[in-house]
């Protein structure tokens, strides 16, 4: 009896938690395991170091030949306004991968930054190389992201030459490759090409990498292929992420929730 | 009084060490190892089998905060403590076990060991790739992670019993 009770507390709280986290007691987000992995971190962040310094070194170059000092003027008597076309639609807030994994069936990484940082549950992160994921869980210091190697991801990602788009999943197996479903047979898509995320649910900007098309197979029965993706980010050895917000995703959303339901397909 | 204190000091050194040091190992072929069954191995041999539970519960629950699973080696823990005597009894030796005596392999001989703590860790990674994987048509890998991991963890476990089990001096 005590047996069947405990076993259906811990089973319970295995499946329930996938779909929705109720508390934060059981996880590494909570206070306690939080301040365990920190200390973790700090012993095992040094192995890393250089290799996450050439990384660092690396982004610091892309955006140093963005500033305005490495452009040549290429016509003179222009005069720089503070101009009103644009305006801030995303924020970036820049964290470290404290704990992880990559060989179980669903992996979750757990990020130094919570609530007190401005996370909130639904942000996507991601790293200089690619998408990461998306926040799932946070408290007042942590945070536990959903990582691309979780099953039931359902990030939508385009292929950037064709703008033919679909949905990122995870079979599990090799933590390199995921998977495109949603994309029809009869688009061309070539091996090796990029593949980028879409920007449709306004998590994720529009054009952050995923990866590149490695293998291309039709499903059987259905006029679909199926896509997988080397990604590329290496999510065995990942340390420096952002966490992306987008100051204005309540107004798409309050404009696409006018669309009526489509109750034939049930979508 | 000395026996709860041993117990406890093993309970957290055991979560620590697989939350922080043996689930950080990814070696790759989904090899997991698993040392915390040594913990349910070397409870008293008389514990109250409810007590015993909940003792694994909380390991397991404690494992699982850690390393973001869930329940997953709380179930598998409180699995391998309600069948732990079970286990026992179908290997009893032919005169009985001594009460006092622990299952540590200076108190037990090798092939009881083998074959007691082998079915125990089969049973337990079972279960646990079983939960974890949970689909009928991915049973190969289920069965390919099992059948790599228990040896591994079997072996880190003796190896982990001869480095901090001390060796009872002369009353062999």
């Amino acid at each position: 009896m005590a047996f069947a009770i405990l076993q259906g507390v811990a089973l319970y709280t295995y499946f329930t938690y996938l779909s929705f986290p109720r508390s934060q007691y059981l996880t590494s987000a909570s206070q306690v395991n939080g301040e365990i992995l920190k200390v973790k971190n700090e012993v095992t962040k040094h192995f890393n170091l250089a290799y996450n310094n050439t990384l660092l070194q690396q982004e610091n170059i892309a955006l140093r030949e963005r500033l305005p000092q490495s452009f040549i003027p290429l016509q003179s008597g222009i005069v720089k306004i503070n101009d009103t076309l644009f305006k801030q639609q995303y924020e970036y807030i820049a964290a470290t991968v404290i704990n992880s994994t990559f060989d179980k069936r669903n992996n979750y990484f757990t990020l130094n930054i919570g609530s007190s940082q401005g996370v909130e549950r639904g942000l996507g992160v991601f790293s200089d190389k690619g998408v990461v994921g998306i926040v799932h869980n946070v408290s007042e210091h942590f945070s536990v992201v959903k990582s691309v190697l979780t099953e039931s991801i359902n990030i939508d990602v385009m292929i950037e030459s064709s703008g033919a788009f679909g949905l990122l999943k995870w079979d599990g197996e090799s933590p390199r490759i995921g998977n495109i479903t949603g994309i029809s047979n009869d688009m061309r898509i070539k091996r090796w090409t990029k593949v980028v995320t879409r920007g449709g649910s306004g998590i994720f900007p529009k054009g952050i990498p995923v990866g590149k098309v490695s293998k291309l197979e039709s499903v059987e029965g259905k006029p679909l292929w199926n896509i997988s993706v080397l990604y590329a980010e290496d999510y065995r050895k990942i340390q420096r992420v952002y966490v992306i917000k987008n100051l204005i995703k309540q107004e798409q959303e309050k404009l696409e929730s006018l669309i009526p339901q489509d109750k034939a397909t049930g979508q | 009084m000395r026996i709860f204190l041993i117990h406890t000091l093993r309970f957290i050194l055991f979560m620590f060490a697989q939350a922080l040091l043996f689930n950080q190992l990814e070696v790759g072929l989904g090899i997991q190892a698993m040392i915390y069954p040594l913990f349910i191995l070397l409870l008293p041999y008389d514990i109250n089998i409810f007590l015993s539970m909940l003792i694994c519960f909380a390991l397991g629950a404690g494992i699982d905060s850690i390393s973001n699973t869930y329940g997953l080696h709380a179930s598998s823990a409180v699995l391998l403590a309600y069948l732990r005597p079970g286990i026992f009894k179908l290997f009893e030796p032919r005169d009985g076990y001594e009460n006092t005596q622990e299952m540590n392999i200076y108190g037990m001989d090798s092939t009881w060991l083998l074959s007691v703590f082998g079915l125990m860790l089969l049973i337990h990674h079972l279960w646990f790739f079983t939960l974890e994987l949970f689909k009928l048509n991915e049973i190969g890998f289920i069965l390919q992670k099992t059948i790599l991991s228990v040896p591994i963890s079997l072996v880190l476990c003796i190896l982990i019993q001869v480095i901090f089990v001390k060796k009872p001096s002369g009353n062999r």
